[in-house]
């Protein structure tokens, strides 16, 4: 039976070498995977579709994905860190809220600690109000928040996650205290959504795609999103562009285990170059409704420095961190 | 009347040979996995998501929502038979429909659940169908205030599992409560009786402490006195059908359980454990046999089995008008139709006709599937007791660390099973009730946080809570719930004397 | 129920007191070092003095049941079945904390809790519970693709 299956696998693999599309050395690779988070999540969705994109574009012999939920991803870079150390093929997903949660959980471990690979994907934080509310541009939910900020109520998610940072460095950029801000958390995006709908806030934060269809109906007017000015569009308005200088997404990327040698990162960073340009990952980016943001290597290991440091400060500046 | 022509038409969708193949595929992998603890429909959901890709999006969809409903089923199936709840809103039925199996009765208790979660299914359904837009405009105007309400009433009544000393009863629940404190604290992300284990930082799982209380518990209870006190299981005693004082005993607490299920169910932050809790006090309360309870009482097993199934149907609600996911099945779903380039919400009913209503027409569909499996099932299911006792605990204790370790492959969450389950002994040894601890644990966390939601909307004003007329309603009914029993209590004595 | 003068102090009540008791220290010592972040939130320090205070009420009630004699009897207890099972479980633990697997944790589970129960063939039952594993094995892993914890044994498959 072995046997037979042995050969099955043999000569499958020879009709991908002989079907010519298959690169090198890359081909050989048998990935692991891990997803910081229970099944079902984003992490482990992203996981699961690079399973998918990575097998079927023959760029990994084999992907394996294994979930280590819990604590925001602080027991999985735990075990990445402590027990992964020169793993050549292992992978974790992480993004945005891992970098806050790691810094409010005092976690004994870093990114830093991390080899870090390639962005991959981002979304933009969007605002919204209740259809009837009398707030109708980011200006003005500025200027309220300017006014006093305890009457403005903010509906979204966990503490210290990113919407709530996204919170706190609106009123930033509105020259309000973010101290002051009455930021709400909710547990799901759900619940979070049924309070702005249901008026009982005064306005919401929160990924775009959770509010999209709500937008589309018109039951929520969108005043804008976190996208840089030069992005924005006449129905996905750049808040920065309204004049509140503000600029945040929600990322997730893949990062490897520490003291990997040269070789290995570059093969891993190959890799996932060759990922993000496949047909097979474009057409699940397109079906997941992702954005691409794809970048790898140095300059993603750059843009982890200065998201940890900005961070810091903004999680310090509404006490969540002490600095 | 609309409603009915477009209902005509999705069962035309839903009857399709293909679909009630999906729906078939559905409820089977559904009983299967709600029959695990810890495994769940929306982890099966989840993986199976990007294997139904390629499907057509009307069958997937069948199919998941067959999977939904058919967890509900399963979970039940364990509650009763070996005390193992499955899923979190089976732990009311555990409660009495363990004791029925262990009394002979477990084919009624099993032929009540399935006939009660069909009954529920499909009064909710057709809920669903008739009144989800109005019942979506009051789903969406409860607001902290009003949840913080409605867990004080839940409080008040849970009283109902406390059994007769109020100290022991009051114990189990704060040892709840406590056990409630454990993780980070949503609203201010600060971690509470965690110790720096990062493991405890994500709250304690409902299903771990139940199946740790429940299952582990009663098998460390049971093997400790063997020598003492044989326990005899007795498969079947009596029908393995319901009797005619059986079904006049369960056709009301259905009723009453699908109007505690699918109301509480549509809200956003409801869920299926409150309602189901909510039941089994009331029925406990109701009664006309108050002797039954605490010894297998069918009512008790009925009304929460219904309450349970129309709060599934219940989370559709804000699902389909709204695109609210309120569970974490539901959020499961909503990807399911993302997936698609479906967006649930308020355009989806105009977009897609025939999707929408073919879902919830395959949902009777898979509520009927569910039934025509189950009740000749329940003769199979009761063999499973005539199991060698050593074998069937073994059995259970495999079960209960599987689910754990295949929702979490962690030590902590064993060891943390392991300590439940000491607990539970414990608690079984020196006859504190056990129910209270899971009540403790569910409501806590949840009564806590819609206050403090609610206090910091209002700037701190308390008087929110009696401004909101649907907070002042609840908290109103709970006065008299808490007043009343007193009253009557009072009269029952007088009686006892008299007799 | 009738109350007879000869009720002694029940020991067992009054450590079940004294355990409630130690639990509301530990959770007001825990809430002494939390923040209270948010200016308009009741804080996170509100809910773990009601669960203390409570909790310290609730052992002043069961002392005073303890001393009264109220705690229900008790059956005398086995000790060698529950340490079986503890140890079994214990086993399960450890083989999945060092990377030995659920299979051969389960197995042991299995075959422990059963001789618990006052079967005689722990081999026999082993295999049982190991067949059991395989067969859970092969639903999740393979089916389901969920990664369960492994060691030698599951890399067979």
């Amino acid at each position: 039976m072995t046997q037979f299956r042995k050969g099955l696998w043999r000569s499958a693999l020879a009709a991908a070498a002989v079907a010519g599309f298959v690169t090198s050395a890359a081909a050989q690779m048998e990935l692991k995977i891990m997803a910081p988070a229970a099944p079902g999540g984003g992490w482990d969705q992203t996981a699961r579709s690079m399973q998918q994109a990575l097998t079927q574009a023959g760029i990994a012999k084999s992907v394996q994905v294994t979930n280590v939920p819990g604590a925001g991803g602080s027991i999985g870079i735990a075990q990445l860190v402590n027990n992964s150390k020169g793993d050549g093929n292992q992978l974790m997903v992480m993004g945005y809220v891992m970098v806050g949660a790691l810094l409010t959980n005092k976690s004994p471990i870093t990114l830093d600690q991390t080899t870090p690979i390639a962005r991959l994907t981002a979304e933009y934080e969007a605002i919204v109000v209740p259809a009837d509310s009398p707030i109708k541009t980011a200006k003005e939910l500025a200027d309220a928040l300017k006014a006093d900020p305890a009457k403005v109520t903010w509906a979204g998610g966990s503490a210290g996650g990113v919407d709530h940072i996204a919170a706190a460095l609106f009123a930033k950029a509105a020259g309000a205290d973010p101290t002051k801000i009455n930021y709400i958390p909710f547990s799901g995006g759900g619940e979070a959504l049924a309070a702005i709908l249901g008026g009982k806030v005064t306005a919401g934060i929160s990924g775009y795609g959770e509010f999209e269809s709500q937008i589309k109906a018109g039951k929520l007017r969108l005043l804008g999103l976190t996208t840089p000015a030069n992005q924005g569009t006449a129905d996905k308005p750049s808040i920065q562009a309204q004049g509140i200088d503000i600029d945040i997404a929600n990322w997730r990327a893949v990062v490897a285990p520490p003291g990997i040698s040269a070789d290995q990162k570059k093969a891993l960073v190959d890799a996932m170059d060759e990922m993000a340009k496949s047909a097979e990952w474009q057409a699940i980016l397109k079906q997941k409704g992702w954005e691409d943001s794809y970048v790898s290597g140095d300059a993603f290991a750059k843009i982890l420095q200065q998201e940890q440091a900005r961070t810091k400060e903004i999680l310090a500046s509404v006490g969540l961190v002490k600095s | 009347m609309e409603a009915f022509v477009s209902l005509a038409n999705g069962l035309a969708v839903a009857i399709q040979p293909a679909n009630l193949l999906f729906a078939l595929i559905g409820v089977l992998l559904g009983t299967a996995v709600g029959v695990l603890p810890g495994i769940g429909p929306a982890l099966t959901v989840a993986l199976l998501l990007p294997i139904t890709f390629k499907l057509d999006p009307a069958g997937s969809i069948i199919m998941f929502a067959g999977i939904y409903y058919g967890g509900m089923y399963g979970g039940s199936t364990t509650a009763i038979l070996i005390n193992t709840p499955g899923e979190s809103a089976s732990m009311a039925t555990a409660l009495e429909g363990n004791l029925m199996a262990k009394a002979g009765r477990g084919g009624p208790a099993l032929a009540t659940s399935a006939i009660g979660s069909f009954v529920a299914g499909t009064i909710a359904t057709l809920g669903l169908t008739l009144l989800a837009p109005y019942l979506v405009e009051i789903a969406v105007s409860f607001g902290p205030e009003d949840y913080f309400a409605l867990m004080v009433v839940a409080f008040v009544t849970v009283s109902a599992t406390f059994g007769d000393s109020p100290v022991r009863g009051l114990t189990s629940l704060f040892i709840g409560l406590l056990l409630g404190l454990v993780g980070i604290d949503i609203l201010s992300g600060q971690s509470r009786l965690s110790f720096g284990v990062p493991e405890l930082y994500d709250n304690i799982e409902v299903t771990t402490l139940a199946v740790g209380l429940f299952a582990v518990g009663e098998a460390l209870y049971v093997a400790s006195r063997r020598h003492v006190h044989e326990e005899k299981l007795e498969a079947v005693r009596g029908s393995l059908w319901m009797t005619k004082e059986d079904w006049k005993r369960s056709w009301k607490p259905w009723l009453r359980g699908t109007m505690f299920g699918f109301p509480i169910g549509a809200l956003p932050a409801g869920g299926a454990e409150i309602p189901t809790f909510l039941s089994y006090a009331t029925e406990r309360r109701l009664t006309k046999h108050p002797e039954d309870f605490g010894k297998g009482a069918i009512e008790g097993v009925a009304g929460p089995e219904a309450a349970n199934n129309a709060s599934a149907a219940g989370t559709l609600v804000p699902l389909l008008t709204l695109g609210l996911p309120t569970s974490a099945t539901a959020a499961m779903l909503l990807a399911g139709f993302q997936q698609y380039g479906l967006n649930p919400g308020p355009l989806l009913f105009a977009d897609q006709p025939n999707l929408v209503w073919g879902l919830i027409a395959s949902l009777f569909i898979a509520n009927a599937m569910l039934l025509v499996l189950n009740l000749p099932l329940v003769g199979l299911w009761v063999r499973l007791l005539a199991i060698p006792q050593p074998w069937l605990y073994a059995g259970i204790l495999v079960f209960a660390t599987m689910g754990t370790i295949a929702a979490n492959p962690s030590p902590v969450e064993l060891i943390m099973l392991t300590v439940f389950g000491v607990l539970g002994f414990l608690m079984r040894r020196f006859d504190f009730p056990i129910a209270p601890v899971v009540v403790g644990l569910i409501l806590g966390p949840i009564a806590e946080s819609q206050l403090r939601r609610a206090l910091s909307i209002s700037l701190g004003d308390p008087m929110t809570l009696l401004q909101s007329p649907i907070s002042a309603t609840l908290l109103a009914i709970a006065l008299i719930a808490l007043v009343l029993p007193f009253f009557l209590n009072g009269m029952g004595r007088f009686k006892a004397v008299e007799d | 129920m009738a109350s007879s003068p000869q009720r002694r102090i029940d020991v067992a009540g009054l450590v079940i007191a004294l355990i409630l008791l130690v639990l509301a220290g530990i959770v007001w010592w825990d809430m002494t070092k939390l923040q209270i972040l948010s200016p308009y939130d009741l804080g996170p320090k509100v809910m773990p003095v009601i669960v203390s205070g409570g909790l310290t009420l609730l052992a002043i009630g069961n002392a005073i049941g303890a001393l009264r004699g109220t705690l229900p009897d008790r059956d005398s207890l086995d000790w060698k079945p529950i340490i079986l099972i503890l140890g079994g479980l214990a086993c399960l633990i450890a083989l999945i904390a060092f990377g030995g697997g659920f299979m051969i944790g389960t197995a042991l589970l299995f075959a422990a809790t059963s001789t618990a129960f006052g079967r005689r063939a722990f081999v026999t039952d082993f295999i049982i519970g190991a067949v059991i594993a395989v067969f859970i094995y092969l639903l999740f892993a393979k089916l389901l693709t969920l990664s369960l914890p492994a060691g030698p044994l599951e890399n067979l498959f």
